[in-house]
């Protein structure tokens, strides 16, 4: 077991630096909850040498973060510029290609600065300084579980921390190798030094992105629900032509997609319909289209040809993947049924419909399952949208999270437009939070919408933490 | 334990080397019967001793254009909204919806590459141009002819495609052959849920009678841990060949061992050594028959069907043998058809069998129908 675990340190701490790019910034607020209470010391004899062989790197990373922390030894070149110093010279930022090294760093610095904005840097720092405190406990791995997950979290911090850290460093030293071609006349240095500047000021976009997936369960899986407002054949044609639009996007995003419940409507598209999206930070780019969607074009249903309005409501849901902080279902709680079930059933019917609802009678919360072939995976399916549902109810009462993120298809108000698809007179979709527009729906509707997902993001995550910084 | 298979006269190879199944042994149908002798086996389809392969098991000979697919579709859908709740009403058969989910399924089943399924109902293909060559595992022209028999002969979908979804796993079945039911899964949650506390019954012999596509004896054969051993049986000489197909599909050779006969008939050697005995055995009361929905009556085999005048001679007959046919602290459990039935049944097996069983009780399906039938031999 003392063996297993030094391996887990060794290869898994490392390989965690790298892999984990985003911070969970919510479990600053609920993890103290979440906790379990670590077990009393019995052994620590036994656990001593394990920390005692800690490698060094960690104590490092720990010790150099100590030192980032403290305004006074921000990292500087060589003649005291430091990142801060840089934004607050307000140099101009020119295009790309003009050869400027002072254009290139301010705009540099200014990502930087926004990273750690996205980030909520200091709290970060303070959760970080917590984490090292109770990896420091040597009774910590009494309780493997909550060993692991503190260390997983503490590696994630590392990581982001080191990351835009070691990003600060590289600004820092190209400055001073520009700079210091140039007293040398080292045009050779100097262009080199001018083109790793721009290269930076290229990743450092990106970079700013990557930061905005920092919410706690944005790496998660999720469930998107996709329901028609009220106007027959037309609204349940739009219902699925938005979830075809998903259903596109999460393809070109290399998602996995199963449908799990669909009611057809009568002539044309979808009354309602759930899907899941299987990969990496779905829902932390999903949870962007929550809201309703509004349709203006001339419906193919109307044979006056006239212009009508539509409405489709989405929901999204993450699925946890840390079974530790999932809402504990008691089997006696639930009731399992037939969706619908008919006469006398047995040996006397024979049917396809196999589909199962399943009641959590405490809460009242129910998932219907009915696009499996068995019964058996009908059940199994409409547990796990019962699960993450509940989860999600558990997630906003402990940690009133932003409610509009958490609100299932029933609370969403119909009057809570998120976006416009015009089709006719003109083409046009329009964000209505944050004013961003395409001219072309059919690109949209193809599944097209990172550029609505990344500028919403943006806006939210900008605007949240400019208090935090 | 240690077992013998010794009674192997009737069943087929135990390991059976082809794809195809055909039968050796031709013994004529009336001594397969099962014990009520008044009944007759009315198959509607001559019985055969190779099982056709599902469709989703066959290799893509076909092929037709998007637009050629996407056309049959249209009309597949167009048929099953003619239906609306024509059959719901009449006989509780399907109804639009569920008929559509279904041209989902035969479409998955029929082509090579699913992927390009979701595109078929859409009005916008902005990267399809409907001439892309789509490889099917049957003809253009059959998938017409098998989409019709489904709604002017309420042939069940299942027979359609040759596979039935149950539990985790793909059954194949054919005309002949019960298909099996959504309700019949549970049977296996319960025989988990015991097996789970008791080491004995975890690997011990089980026998599954009247197994038909051989359903729950793979249910079984699945949970039970090394050393566990399950017979399945069955009269009809079609089910013998479907369950073995299907027990060597899932690599359960084994562990199931299928067996033809009638009940008790096959498994005389392991009386009174069984940890547990389950059972769906026919239980329509023979008046109801002429009155099933269409899909069970018109095609399902009779066999597996008509229990008799009260449709309680095949789980009275199971009830009287389990006592000598289990173990003490065997486990049973029987599907019966629904409330009176089951309370009958609990009732006999509880003060009319001299206390030979202990903790019998009556289970819910998930409609909520008193369904099975539990206990233990003491």
């Amino acid at each position: 077991m003392g063996l297993f675990l030094l391996k887990h340190w060794r290869t898994k701490m490392p390989s965690n630096l790298h892999r984990n790019p985003r911070i969970p910034f919510m479990s600053l607020l609920s993890s103290s909850s979440t906790a379990p209470s670590m077990p009393q010391t019995e052994s620590a004899v036994f656990h001593t040498p394990l920390f005692a062989k800690r490698p060094p790197f960690f104590l490092q990373f720990t010790r150099g973060f100590a030192a980032s922390s403290q305004p006074d030894l921000d990292p500087q070149t060589s003649d005291g510029l430091t990142v801060d110093g840089i934004v607050a010279r307000s140099w101009p930022i020119l295009d790309e290609g003009e050869s400027d090294w002072r254009s290139h760093a301010a705009s540099v610095a200014l990502s930087i600065q926004l990273m750690k904005r996205r980030l909520q840097w200091k709290k970060m720092a303070l959760r970080v300084e917590q984490l090292s405190a109770e990896l420091n406990k040597p009774d910590l791995w009494e309780d493997p579980v909550y060993a692991g997950k503190i260390s997983r979290e503490h590696g994630m911090y590392m990581g982001k921390m080191k990351e835009v850290n070691g990003f600060e460093q590289d600004l820092l030293e190209h400055i001073d190798m520009l700079k210091l071609a140039r007293e040398e006349n080292d045009t050779e240095l100097e262009s080199e030094s001018m083109k790793a500047l721009l290269r930076m000021r290229r990743i450092a976009k990106e970079k700013e992105l990557e930061a905005l997936l920092a919410g706690e369960h944005d790496s998660c899986s999720c469930f998107i629900e996709v329901q028609g407002g009220a106007g027959g054949t037309e609204s349940m044609d739009w219902a699925a032509m938005v979830m075809n639009m998903y259903k596109l996007w999460a393809q070109r995003r290399g998602f996995e997609v199963t449908t799990v419940d669909e009611m057809p409507g009568e002539i044309a598209g979808i009354k309602r319909a759930t899907i899941k999206v299987d990969g990496e930070y779905a829902y932390g780019y999903a949870k962007s289209e929550v809201g309703v969607h509004r349709l203006v074009r001339i419906s193919p249903f109307d044979s006056a040809k006239r212009r009508h309005t539509s409405f489709a409501a989405v929901a999204v849901i993450p699925i946890l993947g840390d079974s530790s902080s999932r809402f504990q279902i008691n089997e006696s709680d639930l009731r399992i049924e037939r969706f619908r079930s008919g006469g006398a059933g047995g040996q006397s019917v024979n049917t396809t419909d196999s589909a199962v609802r399943i009641v959590h009678i405490p809460t009242g919360v129910t998932a219907t399952c009915q696009n499996e072939r068995s019964q058996h995976q009908n059940k199994a399916m409409a547990m796990a949208v019962l699960q993450s549902r509940l989860d999600q109810l558990e997630m906003a009462r402990q940690a009133q999270m932003n409610a509009q993120h958490t609100q299932s298809l029933t609370d969403i108000s119909w009057g809570n437009q998120i976006r416009s698809y015009v089709l006719h007179p003109y083409a046009m979709v329009k964000d209505l939070r944050t004013r961003y527009e395409v001219s072309d729906p059919d690109s949209v509707l193809e599944g097209d919408i990172d550029g609505f997902i990344l500028s919403y993001l943006s806006s939210t995550v900008d605007k949240d933490e400019e208090t935090n910084i | 334990m240690t077992l013998c298979f010794t009674r192997t006269i009737h069943s087929l190879p135990f390991k059976h080397p082809r794809l195809s199944l055909s039968n050796p042994s031709k013994r004529p149908i009336s001594s397969f019967l099962p014990h009520s002798s008044s009944q007759s086996p009315p198959l509607l389809h001559p019985i055969s001793p190779k099982p056709h392969l599902p469709l989703f098991l066959r290799p893509p000979t076909s092929s037709a254009t998007f637009s050629d697919l996407q056309k049959f579709h249209s009309w597949a859908k167009g048929l099953a909204f003619s239906v609306g709740s024509k059959f719901l009403d009449s006989d509780n058969g399907p109804d639009t919806d569920l008929l559509c989910r279904e041209i989902k399924w035969l479409l998955e089943d029929a082509v090579e590459h699913t992927s390009i399924l979701p595109h078929l109902g859409s009005s916008q293909n902005p990267n399809l141009t409907g001439s892309e060559l789509i490889r099917l595992k049957l003809d253009l022209d059959d998938l017409y002819s098998l989409w019709n028999q489904r709604i002017e002969e309420r042939r069940p979908f299942q027979y359609i495609v040759g596979c039935e979804h149950w539990r985790d796993f793909v059954l194949c079945v054919e005309e002949g052959v019960l298909i099996p039911r959504p309700e019949t899964e549970l049977i296996v949650d319960m025989v988990e849920e015991v097996v789970s506390k008791e080491k004995g019954l975890r690997n011990g012999l089980w026998a599954d009678l009247g197994t038909g596509s051989g359903a729950i004896g793979i249910g079984i054969g699945r949970i039970l841990e090394e050393g566990g051993r399950v017979i399945a049986t069955d009269v009809s000489e079609v089910a013998v060949s479907v369950a073995t197909f299907n027990v060597q599909r899932y690599g359960l050779q084994d562990k199931v061992q299928v067996r033809q006969g009638s009940w008790f008939e096959p498994i005389e050697d392991v009386m009174g050594k069984l940890a547990g005995l389950v059972s769906n055995p026919p239980y329509i009361p023979r008046d109801q028959i002429p009155r099933l929905q269409a899909e069970v009556g018109k095609h399902e085999p009779r066999l597996a069907l008509d229990g008799g005048d009260h449709g309680m001679d095949d789980l009275l007959h199971l009830c009287e043998g389990s006592s000598i046919a289990l173990g003490s602290g065997g486990f049973f459990a029987f599907e019966t058809n629904g409330d009176e039935q089951s309370e009958l049944l609990a009732d006999i097996m509880t003060s009319k069998s001299e206390n030979r069983f202990r903790d019998v009780k009556i289970k819910t399906d998930m409609a909520g129908i008193h369904r099975f039938v539990t206990g233990f031999r003491r």
